[in-house]
């Protein structure tokens, strides 16, 4: 029985976390929430739109995926001999759901009754694929209902013309749930091919929170799997083509049904695949610190742009950093793109010159800190989160000694690396010309 | 643990609710100001929080703001305007981490609060004005978010249903009001609407955290202590029971690939309907939940739809049902949802579908207590609604739902507008 369990201690958020780690190599973590209703677990697999080209120790060849199809399983979970696995927890009274990422997939409850039942349903659903013709198909149109909607939505186009316009190899540039042509090519076979692959225990983690008893969680889980009768498995090893530094396209413009133009600059990031853990987590933060005190609205750029009318106050910018890639981006709604695409390029050259001051850095530091603390109200911010962070070989838990820990010396060198001029891409979204 | 709050008031008549308890983080507040909705005032409604947002007498502008609040650990105030019923409420919201994390020793309670305070309560005037240029800005960025409101195709499709529906009433205006009358206010004429509203429409403050009731009432009487004269008006209640002599259908084009259907349904029940229950566990039996009814044949049987799903608009009576399909497959989709609202006016509902639902809306009521902002959105129903429940209330209320009630309430359905925004004729599917 799992006696066995490590206790995480965070002293600024006052919270313990209990992990287990129960055969054949899973890891559990559970965080006690006392007062709160809703009780939230996640479970999740590291297989995410990028994992196309992979195999499992001993083979030798690699099984190459059409894309999409990591999405397409998640949904396909969902139904077994049993029927619809939604009216499952329906019963209980919990509300489930699933989503996609480039990295990961998971699956996921909240309830305020019944809990242990409920997780019972989600560790059962996940470990018992059923696939057939039939159903591998109706879910093709389904998807491609998804896929059509993500066409219409110009947020998400923008997004996505800029990945492509920066990736010239990396899987990172085409859509998660893929194309109605690339999902017309996935079979039953290839989905129990993935499934065998990615769903098995060592490749995956849970995250329960809530007003609950660890002890009893960690030995529910490791019944629930053992029952399940997991084989050991070899090592899965994912393939990613190397990315050269060049970009693929510098500008891509696309016309959508917009009340005035959307912009979307992009710098793809060449060092991330050499990191991971506290290292990556460091990386992140610095580069959170830079975009803040460049394009921060307590700064004097965002200021200006919003007094002339560049900007609206959605303007944002973001980094992004995974083991495999990473990317930064800076955009909004514009009525002129290209004075504000000048704008930003002139900013990230002047900060460069000018540097941060002592002041700045501080008051971005609290504010990140504070933020932080407050994030922590959502069960599922802290459980998605801490998954995140964990494929990435880091504690969520760590995010406060390291922004301790990070100097103002720092920012400059990794803002000048890795805002590189020579790796940036411009993705525009249009309203049609008048016709 | 249940979040019990308490009620006060100001000195100067706004009511305070306040909720202690430990579980969260922050420290939460929240000031609204409740109006009529009315076409003729949304915009001047939707402006005043945006424009004293921008600066207030103390911190006389944004960029000073902001690093205030940075200062306070990246505390955030929002501004937003509330469209809920006939009813346009001004909401202005503050949330600030604990002190106890941050080895601060509660002043950020006080600190917040006096943010907040001065920013609703202590705006920037000049000779009897808003500064000229904060209100051309601020006219300026909301006349862009009303024309933004084309880019998400499945909203837009959404406002323009009920906008045509409601045409003819106070609810049919966006909660940014007409773009004309952006053009007939000035910064004299908006300051002194804000006094008039801030003198005499009822204003709620909340505060949300782990908080001693003194302190609370000491700071909220020092910070919100502008003055208000008169009597406190009374608002109009919603106008929910409005006839449907035909129903009336709305096509329209955009280039856009997947077809939007919105259908607008009459429910003539508001939140103080005794069958105001029973409203909630139709609306959940029919589209609420992965396992209603709309979900499981449009989408999970047919493979018509990614989306599909029911809402109430809870306190004008209304509900929607939205989907995205193939524009060619719209009259087998429609077919398909008019099955499902005769099959449980017909009482074909079965006992799963009857009981997972009343758990599902169970469970959906008591997650609102571990959320500050729905905490508070929970509380303002009661405001806007004309009645309190409390949770243990709406939850004996859900569980006595009985199949008599459904079928009641089943049949005050009426449908009165159906909208599809298509794509362009002759362009891709």
């Amino acid at each position: 029985m799992t006696g066995n369990y490590r206790l995480i201690e965070n002293r600024e958020l006052q919270e313990t976390l209990y992990h287990y780690r129960v055969h054949p190599g899973m890891d559990v973590y559970v965080l006690p929430r006392p007062g709160y209703q809703k009780k939230y677990a996640i479970f999740s697999t590291r297989f995410g739109s990028i994992d196309n080209r992979f195999r499992v120790e001993p083979e030798q060849e690699f099984t190459v995926l059409p894309d999409g199809v990591a999405h397409f399983l998640e949904h396909k979970l969902f139904e077994d001999e049993g029927g619809n696995v939604f009216d499952r927890f329906a019963a209980l009274g919990a509300s489930a759901n699933a989503f996609t990422s480039f990295t990961q997939t998971s699956y996921l409850f909240s309830c305020t009754d019944n809990f242990e039942e409920s997780l019972g349903q989600l560790l059962d659903f996940v470990q018992k694929p059923y696939f057939t013709e039939q159903t591998v198909q109706k879910e093709q149109g389904i998807i491609g209902q998804e896929i059509k909607m993500y066409e219409d939505h110009p947020h998400w186009r923008v997004f996505f013309n800029l990945l492509e316009g920066l990736y010239r190899q990396h899987p990172v540039r085409n859509d998660i749930a893929g194309t109605v042509e690339s999902i017309a090519r996935i079979t039953p076979d290839l989905l129990y091919r993935c499934y065998n692959t990615f769903y098995h225990p060592s490749n995956m983690a849970v995250f329960v929170v809530g007003d609950l008893d660890p002890g009893r969680i960690g030995c529910q889980v490791e019944e629930n799997l053992a029952a399940h009768k997991h084989k050991p498995m070899g090592a899965i090893v994912r393939q990613y083509p190397p990315e050269p530094a060049e970009i693929t396209k510098q500008r891509t413009v696309q016309e959508l049904v917009v009340s005035e133009p959307i912009i979307l600059l992009g710098f793809k990031d060449m060092v991330v695949g050499d990191l991971q853990g506290r290292d990556l987590m460091r990386r992140e933060i610095l580069m959170e610190l830079v975009l803040d005190i460049l394009f921060g609205s307590s700064e004097a750029l965002y200021n200006e742009l919003y007094r002339e009318d560049l900007i609206d106050e959605n303007f944002d910018s973001e980094y992004t950093a995974e083991i495999n890639y990473g990317y930064t981006m800076i955009g909004g709604e514009t009525k002129d793109p290209d004075q504000l695409y000048r704008r930003v390029m002139r900013a990230i050259a002047g900060f460069l010159k000018e540097g941060v001051s002592k002041e700045q850095f501080e008051r971005h530091r609290r504010k990140i800190l504070g933020g932080y603390i407050r994030r922590f109200n959502s069960l599922e911010f802290i459980a998605n989160n801490f998954l995140s962070f964990r494929f990435k070989g880091t504690d969520l838990f760590q995010l406060p000694s390291v922004l301790q820990e990070v100097r103002r010396e720092e920012v400059l060198a990794l803002a000048e690396e890795n805002l590189d001029p020579d790796r940036h891409a411009v993705s525009l979204i249009v309203p049609p010309k008048e016709s | 643990m249940q979040a019990d709050y308490t009620y006060h008031y100001l000195h100067n008549g706004v009511r305070l609710i306040f909720m202690p308890t430990g579980k969260f983080k922050t420290i939460t507040m929240g000031l609204f100001l409740h109006q009529e909705l009315s076409p003729e005032l949304a915009a001047l409604n939707a402006l005043l929080p945006s424009v004293l947002e921008q600066g207030s007498r103390l911190y006389p502008d944004y960029l000073t703001l902001q690093r205030q609040l940075e200062n306070l650990y990246g505390a955030d105030i929002g501004t937003d305007i509330i469209k809920s019923g006939e009813r346009h409420i001004l909401a202005f919201t503050m949330e600030t981490a604990h002190d106890k994390f941050l080895g601060e020793n509660g002043r950020l309670l006080h600190d917040g609060m006096s943010i907040l305070g001065s920013v609703v309560g202590d705006p920037l005037v000049i000779d009897g004005a808003f500064r000229e240029d904060y209100v051309r800005q601020e006219k300026n960025q909301l006349i862009k978010d009303i024309r933004a409101m084309l880019n998400d195709k499945i909203s837009y499709a959404l406002e323009r249903c009920l906008s045509l529906m409601c045409a003819e009433e106070n609810f049919g205006v966006y909660k940014l009001g007409r773009i004309e009358d952006y053009d007939k206010v000035d910064a004299k004429g908006l300051y002194s609407y804000y006094r008039a509203l801030f003198a005499r429409n009822p204003i709620d403050l909340y505060v949300i955290g782990d908080l001693e009731q003194k302190q609370v009432l000491e700071a909220a009487e020092k910070v919100f202590s502008f003055s208000r004269n008169g009597e406190q008006r009374n608002l109009h209640d919603t106008d929910i029971m409005r006839p449907v002599d035909q129903v009336r259908f709305h096509e329209e084009e955009m280039s856009i690939s997947q077809s939007k259907l919105v259908l607008g349904y009459r429910t003539y029940t508001g939140y103080q309907d005794p069958l105001y229950c029973a409203m909630l566990v139709y609306s959940g039996i029919l589209g609420g939940f992965p396992h209603s009814k709309l979900f499981m044949n449009v989408r999970e049987d047919a493979g018509l739809a990614y989306y599909i799903h029911s809402r109430l608009e809870k306190h004008k009576g209304l509900m929607v049902i939205a989907a995205g399909i193939n524009y060619d497959e719209r009259d087998r989709a429609r077919e398909i949802i008019d099955r499902q609202l005769e099959d449980i006016v017909a009482g074909r509902v079965s006992d799963a579908e009857l009981d997972n639902t009343k758990r599902g809306l169970l469970n959906q009521l008591r997650s609102k207590q571990d959320s500050p902002s729905q905490l508070i959105s929970f509380h303002l129903d009661s405001s806007i609604g004309g009645k309190t429940y409390t949770i243990e209330e709406l939850t004996a209320g859900i569980e006595a739902v009985g199949r008599k009630d459904l079928k009641a309430v089943a049949e005050r359905i009426t449908l009165d507008t159906v909208y599809i925004l298509r794509p362009v004729k002759g362009g891709s599917n």
